[in-house]
């Protein structure tokens, strides 16, 4: 059931190289003045950051789909916290 | 020492299936992770939309470039994690003990940057419950915010630590040739734990130093 | 009132089988067997189940009297915070899974023994590890928070053992989390050739939905708990209002466990029945895919309904409206599996034996513990019944009317199997009969004095409302009774009862198809599955 291609080490190198530079950017925004939405543009750039590591050095890119399902069924159910509970304190 | 190829355990027909068992198993595992950490996001994250003024004011108060170079260390000491396992699908034994080794001490590396950050904090009286004094407005909000920060990068830590543990004791049973390509399952394992504590960091870290620096 | 036990030749026990190999502790206590772990864990909730039943048996007789005689006022809040926390976490938590479910899950889809057995040991360890700092906390005064803890009077204000009993809880959560983890990976590996998923038996459908929510939702109750813990500890946390922190953040954490905690207790009771309810009436379980998909759904929308335990508690009126459709629509999966067990019954070969009565309990309690969830899912009926006896009547009706009856019909139907001997009939259908006569009298009354105004957790109680709480008080000793007859005939056919064939129901099922008890490898050879689950001949006439 694991179909693991073989991800060479030059994935590994490029994927790191991705992952400070988008470390960079994630600092560097948070300096620039946007208001809302820097607090989204972080996430987003973390979102990027874990998919990256989930998919090339989690070998998920070559996975059964169940490991897939797996793998981001944890943060559907924390969304789902967040997002009903947020909205009772939001909706007082 | 010959290679010391895993003998199959009795309740698995073949290796495949064992090998799938334990990556199933792992991933399960990593999910409970996920879940246990998430509930510190969310309890963090309710409190935070009701007190914004006062997180942004405490996040300030965190050290950017501690916590900027203890993410260069994680993501590093996972690109090294990943070559590791690379070196355990092809047997190469030395270097496989060699990248164990560099994320082991990156691990560790970490963990030093990380008192080093406590005792700062400590030293600027921001540890809730140890002198903790804060002089501005909203103060029992930030005292908050600081409770979530020591909670979340805490725990997580103390999962570093965990990790630390692991690796080191895979890279001893790798020196002892404990592993091949045909069997390398508790590299493979300790690999995506590590993997995951890593990207757990690349959450928590925005979400507490980066509120609001502009 | 025929039997289906088929009469042989006096069966004999198999030379060698899982329980003739080693009786020493050490063989016990080192064991990596499914089936001996499954048995540990029975022994161990058996004990539980007594202490958390004492606690109720004193709350019963304390509520005999409008004015609370029998213990203080304190004593009381720690009563029932012990019965709800043993019954809930050390009980109904690991009730199926832990005893059938590890004894059975591994023969009913061919497997030699579950994926993890070490773990499987671990998780037994951690279970007793969790009770026994519970039952020292307990012999030190117990929690007196209620099982739910609420803030900030388990963080700032209680005095009691709070500490304790919340780690006993979070050691054992880690218990659920590794028997979850080690039956996913089972069944999604380890099935026999020719087991395909829609051929697996319903029980294991239930184990695996029943799994996906031991898996998911305990981790978030492990961390409230240590929320919950070190804001105690350390005086400081975000759910002191005097902080400014939301004591409700509190109960959206815990509740998001605990709601599909609820189907952890219900879902594998499931399985149970649709097992009884198929070889007590020889018929192929009605509509087998809805079923099972019915199941998964119970599982995954019971994550989405957890507000309905707030409508009261300042929670927004916005949210409470999300909370209480999606509530109804968590209903439907539920009366979907109601129906088709009727259908099942439909024309059928209906034999009364012990297990198929207590199926046929589950039945009713359920369908009753259902329709009145529904009453408090409707957000203007729970103003007024949230917090009384109505409540604890539905869950009861759900928890003990079903999932203990449930549980009790399983642990009969594979007596025969796990032991190789077979149960007093009559003994066991008296019982089934009597605790579901014990039962109603306890907890259909307290539906009567809740609607009619009686708090929960109350000692004292206006004198109108006694005459309820005596037929409750009244109820309660049957159904204690009911219990602890098992507890007499069960032990004594070990050495008594009439010897069990390997399929002494003429059941299908790859359990039933190796001996009685079955050998340490389960099958002497790797079954080869041809047929569907319950491949039973459908009754075509009334008289066939």
């Amino acid at each position: 059931m694991i179909l693991r291609t073989e991800t060479g080490p030059k994935v590994y190198v490029l994927v790191w190289l991705a992952l400070l530079a988008l470390l960079a950017l994630t600092i560097g925004s948070a300096f620039l003045s946007l208001g809302w939405a820097n607090t989204p543009l972080n996430l987003a750039i973390s979102v990027t950051q874990a998919a990256l590591v989930m998919l090339f050095s989690m070998h998920l890119r070559s996975a059964h789909p169940l490991l897939r399902i797996i793998a981001v069924i944890g943060f559907f159910g924390i969304a789902i916290l967040i997002t009903l509970s947020l909205f009772d304190v939001l909706a007082r | 020492m010959a290679n010391r190829v895993a003998s199959l355990a009795p309740q698995f027909d073949d290796p495949g299936q064992q090998r799938t068992a334990s990556n199933l198993g792992i991933w399960l595992f990593l999910a409970t992770e996920i879940l246990f950490f998430g509930v510190l996001f969310a309890a963090y994250a309710i409190t935070r939309v009701r007190f914004p003024e006062a997180f942004a004011a405490a996040s300030r108060l965190t050290s950017l470039p501690l916590a900027g170079t203890n993410t260069a260390v994680l993501v590093t000491s996972s690109l090294t994690m990943a070559l590791g396992v690379h070196a355990a699908q092809r047997g190469a034994r030395r270097a496989l003990v060699g990248w164990l080794s560099l994320t082991v001490a990156l691990g560790c590396a970490f963990l030093a940057i990380k008192a080093v950050e406590y005792r700062l904090d400590y030293l600027e009286h921001l540890v809730p419950t140890l002198d903790f004094h804060y002089a501005g407005a909203q103060a029992d909000q930030v005292e908050l915010f600081f409770y979530m920060y020591f909670f979340i990068t805490g725990v997580h830590a103390l999962h570093v630590l965990v990790g630390v543990g692991c690796i080191a004791t895979i890279a001893v049973m790798a020196s002892r040739n404990a592993f091949s390509p045909a069997y390398f399952t508790p590299v493979d394992v300790t690999g995506l734990y590590w993997h995951l504590v890593d990207v757990i960091w690349l959450f928590v870290f925005p979400v507490l130093y980066l509120i609001s620096r502009s | 009132m025929n039997s289906a036990a088929i009469a042989t030749d006096e069966p004999h026990a198999p030379a060698d089988h899982y329980l003739s190999r080693g009786w020493d502790w050490w063989s016990w206590l080192t064991t990596l067997d499914h089936k001996r772990i499954g048995i540990l864990y029975t022994a161990t909730i058996t004990l539980l189940f007594g202490i958390g039943g004492a606690a109720a048996a004193l709350i019963r007789l304390d509520l005999l009297t409008p004015h609370s005689q029998l213990v203080s006022l304190e004593t009381y809040n720690k009563l029932f915070t012990t019965h709800g926390v043993i019954m809930v976490w050390f009980f109904l938590i690991p009730s199926i899974p832990a005893t059938l479910g590890n004894f059975l899950l591994p023969m009913m889809i061919g497997a030699r023994d579950l994926a993890f057995p070490r773990l499987n040991l671990a998780s037994w360890y951690l279970f007793v590890g969790g009770a026994v700092l519970t039952i020292y906390a307990l012999l030190a005064g117990g929690a007196d928070t209620g099982w739910t803890f609420y803030t900030p009077y388990s963080t700032t204000f209680s005095s009691s053992q709070v500490f304790p009993v919340a780690t006993g809880v979070f050691i054992a959560g880690f218990s659920s989390i590794l028997t979850g983890l080690n039956f996913i990976v089972t069944i999604h590996e380890m099935r026999a050739p020719g087991m395909t998923w829609f051929r697996l038996p319903l029980f294991i459908w239930g184990m695996y939905a029943t799994s996906l929510i031991l898996v998911l939702a305990t981790p978030v109750l492990a961390m409230t708990l240590m929320l919950m813990v070190i804001e105690r500890i350390f005086g400081i946390g975000v759910f002191d209002p005097a902080l400014g922190g939301d004591p409700l953040l509190f109960q959206h954490l815990f509740w998001f466990y605990s709601h599909p905690a609820v189907y952890i207790m219900i879902v594998p009771a499931m399985g149970v029945v649709s097992e009884i309810i198929s070889c007590f009436s020889r018929n192929p379980v009605f509509g087998y895919r809805a079923m099972a998909y019915a199941m998964l759904a119970i599982a995954a929308f019971g994550f989405l309904v957890w507000g309905h335990h707030m409508f009261v508690s300042g929670q927004s009126a916005y949210a409470g409206t999300v909370f209480s459709l999606l509530t109804f629509l968590v209903s439907v999966p539920s009366a979907v599996k109601v129906f088709n067990w009727t259908a099942t019954l439909y024309k059928a070969h209906i034999s009364f034996d012990a297990p198929m009565l207590y199926a046929l309990g589950f039945l009713g309690l359920f369908t009753i513990g259902g329709l009145t969830g529904l009453f408090l899912a409707s957000i203007g009926l729970d103003v007024q019944l949230h917090d009384t006896y109505f409540v604890v009547a539905h869950f009861h009706y759900i928890m003990v009317g079903a999932a203990v009856m449930g549980f009790f019909g399983g642990i009969h139907y594979w007596w025969p199997k796990i032991s190789g001997r077979m149960y007093p009939e009559n003994w066991a259908r008296f019982t089934a009969v009597l605790t579901f006569i014990g039962f109603n009298l306890t907890f259909f009354p307290q539906f009567i004095v809740g609607y009619l105004g009686m708090p929960r957790r109350y000692p004292d109680y206006p004198v109108e409302f006694q005459v309820w709480n005596v037929l409750s008080s009244a109820g309660s000793s049957l159904l204690a009774f009911g219990y602890l007859l098992p507890l007499c005939y069960l032990p004594w056919s070990l050495r008594y009862g009439a010897r069990a064939s390997a399929n002494p129901w003429n059941a299908k099922g790859l359990e039933w198809e190796t001996t009685s008890p079955p050998p340490p490898e389960n099958f002497h050879a790797t079954p080869l599955v041809t047929e569907d689950a319950y491949a039973y001949a459908r009754a075509e006439s009334l008289d066939g």
